[in-house]
């Protein structure tokens, strides 16, 4: 165990950069529009056109708005071809620590449609830079799309840190902020008697707090696994990934973790249970403050092989894709003409669903979410049975392929060997992804007549409960092991620890001698034949024959 | 003023686990917390009864919050997995207002009854850490639990919105609880972890590898036994210990109590219990 205090650099730096390749004027119209409205956010603009600077400037920026229009057949502006051709050379800076996003102006009657914008948006992603806010493409009517991009994308600038860390959170308060200070000015300038308004901005930053900080070490020459601890004090506002490297910096440079920007989702570890990308998590954020302080625990996502400390074989998951066979074959459909040739069409409802289906960050995050993953042989993980089932449901899809997809989820490794989706629950941010695994479960146990041992348990507990309302144990364990299963119950010493109830106390050891008869089934200790029905039971059977015939 | 719920005992009280039915009377008593029963309450489903027909559980679970709601009183179990299966249902019905029209539709044909949302649910750990108080708990306890205890909350309550003011993914009331009643809390880190209750009989082997991955993290970490607040886990990691180390050659075997019997011994109630559990944790102690 080691212990250290860890200082961390922290100069109010709120500069911007706005970069604007223009060749009509629009471009840097609307980069002084950005310019001047900056302010409200907090922010120190500087506005400058793409011949004003060197490629290697765009490095001392951690926040970069670009403006570009496109010249001719896809071509960049005059003014910006010569930061571009520096930019495409192979010794090019890394932009890693810097935050962007582009505004591309264009006209969509030209084929390239927008392409200098979308080089400079391409270019910025290719070198490690982070798109705060996603690019938007504007016709030649550019002014009500870009004004909305504006209000967004300084909200999201506002939101980088003065560690150059994008707050995801702070994006609405920033908006608010702004939005407030537009109508104070408004405020101010039509009554001229109103007392002046104190302004604020929300505060990005928070003290430095006391961290206790365990992370799990493994070191594959010695095949030694431990702990190191480090009792340190940092800003609650930096990230996870940002302590990490600064221990590796000042602590210990053996220590060894994925890096990357903060939406890359081989950097995935777990935080105290929780699984995360740590470039997007404010360590005040990651843990209760209990005692002034806080105990962070980080460990590498579950599921996957260790390589060394925290960096984890996801080579696992992506044999599991590649047995899923992710590929689409697509089904012939009739498409409609549109002014850029003939097009492919679906219902919005159902964009909708696959999009909400396969909208999540990390792979790796779902697949070690489930309990089930790293003690199942053959369970292919959540990640890639809803991949499968999200393109199961894409009417794209071939006939051909959704049988594919249907073996697939409803084989060995498909989503009968998810042993308990709440796990899977707990760690998203929200309940789509437990939703659409739980569809993909009642659609595959109805294919299969809800047959076989996991279709018996459903069908059977239900019933019980329509019965009495109330689980029998006695009737779900015989009907689902058989004979045989409860025998085997009987010589493993399951069935004689239900009786004595083993390691717990108290309690009838039987409840009446019928639970005897055939071989002992049940759920602890030995349960009773029948159940006494719930008070009103006609009631449940009436909610049973109304909801669901089949029971 | 006294606590009152309406009291839900969760899937296997009645049945299977009946010690938990036995100790939660006397411990309310003597905690002063008033439970009505639910007497007509069904099953939560166990996360089970949904792959079969989500609005199905739905409309079961939603008779049982309107029997509470014409009670006037919210709902408390000792279970885990009915508090957080009961929680999601709520929420469901709360955030669709059309889907709760449509179930209540079919309430009223059925059984005269609506739900109009005046409910809530709450876990027996979070009512005593939440509402009683955890002082106050300290004074009336009569029999300390004086070992080294690992609290294992599952995941079904980990969840936001069903775990009252703790953390979802760093949870302590447990160990505040275990505090106060004279214990020992083990820090372990598979007190979350699922023990695949639900895939108990088709994926068997994985279930037994899930149940001993917790009971050896909670040996290797100096635990003397293990107190559930889920009843359907509690029976799992209890019978299936012998199994399950079969199964994988981990060391498993450590006793396994439930909350309601712990709290029920600390406070005086069954002594000879206590007795009992106290030789069981010398004769499985390493």
């Amino acid at each position: 165990m080691s212990t250290g205090l860890i200082g961390v650099n922290m100069s109010a730096d709120r500069s911007l950069l706005v970069l604007f390749g223009s060749q009509s004027g629009n471009a840097e119209d609307m980069a002084d529009q950005i310019g001047k409205a900056a302010s409200k956010y907090n922010l120190e603009a500087t506005v400058k056109g793409m011949d004003e600077v060197k490629i290697a400037d765009l490095t001392n920026y951690s926040r970069i708005l670009i403006t570009c229009s496109t010249w001719g057949e896809g071509e960049q502006p005059d003014n910006a071809e010569d930061l571009w051709l520096d930019a495409e050379a192979d010794d090019s800076p890394s932009m890693a620590k810097c935050n962007f996003s582009v505004l591309a102006l264009g006209d969509s009657s030209y084929e390239f449609y927008c392409e200098s914008g979308k080089q400079w948006d391409g270019w910025l992603e290719s070198k490690g830079a982070t798109r705060v806010y996603q690019r938007v493409d504007c016709d030649v009517e550019y002014e009500e799309p870009a004004a909305s991009w504006l209000t967004e994308a300084l909200a999201c600038m506002g939101a980088v840190d003065d560690d150059g860390v994008f707050q995801a959170a702070e994006v609405d308060a920033m908006k608010n902020a702004a939005s407030s200070s537009s109508s104070a000015s408004s405020s101010t300038a039509t009554e001229s008697t109103a007392p002046a308004v104190e302004l604020s901005t929300p505060d990005l930053k928070s003290e430095s707090m006391q961290v206790e900080v365990s992370i799990f070490r493994y070191d594959p020459t010695t095949s030694s696994t431990g702990k190191d601890t480090w009792v340190c004090a940092f800003p609650g506002h930096i990230s996870a990934l940002e302590m990490l490297r600064t221990l590796k910096n000042t602590q210990d440079g053996s220590l060894t973790f994925r890096d990357g920007t903060a939406d890359d989702p081989s950097t995935a570890i777990s935080i105290n249970g929780r699984y995360i990308l740590p470039g997007n998590c404010r360590i005040d954020s990651l843990a209760p403050i209990r005692n002034g302080g806080i105990r962070i625990r980080i460990e590498p996502l579950p599921g996957f092989e260790v390589i060394r400390d925290l960096v984890v074989d996801t080579w696992s998951l992506e044999q599991n894709r590649e047995i899923s066979e992710p590929w689409m074959v697509a089904a012939t459909r009739t498409g409609v003409n549109t002014p850029q040739g003939p097009i492919g069409t679906m219902d919005s409802q159902i964009a909708d669903k696959l999009h909400s289906i396969s909208s999540f960050h990390s792979a790796e995050i779902l697949h070690a979410s489930s309990d089930a993953t790293p003690h199942s042989n053959t369970y292919l993980g959540p990640s890639v049975v809803l991949q499968s089932w999200a393109r199961l449901n894409d009417p794209r899809s071939s006939a051909s392929k959704r049988a594919a997809l249907q073996m697939v989820l409803d084989g060995e490794g498909g989503i009968k060997s998810e042993t308990d989706l709440a796990s899977i629950r707990r760690q998203g941010k929200t309940t789509t992804i437990h939703d659409s695994l739980l569809e993909c479960k009642i659609a595959t146990l109805s294919r299969d007549g809800y047959r076989g041992r996991h279709g018996k348990h459903v069908w059977w507990y239900t019933l019980s409960v329509k019965s009495s309302g109330r689980v029998n144990d006695t009737m779900i364990f015989r009907q689902v092991l058989g004979p045989i299963g409860l025998m085997g119950n009987l010589f493993s010493g399951v069935t004689a620890r239900m009786a004595l109830g083993f390691t717990r106390t108290g309690g009838s050891m039987f409840y009446d001698m019928l639970a005897l008869v055939a071989p002992p089934a049940g759920l602890g200790k030995m349960p009773k034949q029948f159940n006494a029905s719930v008070d009103k039971h006609h009631e449940v059977v009436a909610i049973f024959n109304e909801m669901d015939g089949r029971f | 003023m006294a606590l009152k719920y309406a009291y839900h005992p969760g899937n296997v009280a009645h049945s299977g686990s009946p010690e938990i039915n036995e100790t939660m009377i006397p411990l309310a008593h003597t905690l002063g917390i008033k439970l009505t029963p639910l007497d007509g309450a069904t099953s939560c489903g166990a996360g089970i009864i949904r792959q079969a027909n989500h609005r199905l559980q739905l409309s079961l679970n939603a008779r049982t919050f309107a029997q509470a709601e014409a009670l006037g009183l919210e709902i408390m179990t000792p279970c885990a997995a009915t508090a957080g299966n009961l929680s999601e249902d709520l929420a469901t019905l709360r955030a669709d207002p059309i889907l709760l029209e449509e179930i209540n539709v079919i309430l009223q044909q059925t059984s005269g009854l609506t739900f109009g949302g005046g409910t809530e649910v709450h876990h027996l750990l979070h009512v005593i850490v939440d509402e009683f108080g955890l002082d106050k708990l300290s004074t009336l306890v009569k029999n300390r639990v004086d070992f080294s205890v690992a609290g294992y909350y599952g995941p079904n309550m980990q969840q936001s919105g069903a775990c009252g003011g703790d953390d979802v993914f760093d949870p302590n009331y447990f160990e505040q609880l275990i505090s106060a009643l004279g214990g020992t809390p083990v820090e372990w880190e598979s007190r979350t972890q699922s023990v695949g209750v639900p895939g108990l009989f088709s994926e068997e082997l994985t279930v037994l590898r899930q149940a001993a991955a917790v009971l050896s993290d909670a040996r290797s970490e100096g635990a003397d036994m293990i107190v559930s607040a889920c009843n359907l886990s509690h029976s799992i990691l209890d019978i299936y210990q012998g199994k399950a180390s079969r199964a994988t050659g981990i060391q498993t075997n450590i006793p396994v109590t439930h909350l309601c019997e712990i709290l029920s011994f600390a406070l005086g109630h069954h002594t000879d219990r206590f007795a009992q559990l106290r030789t069981r944790i010398a004769v499985i102690g390493d």
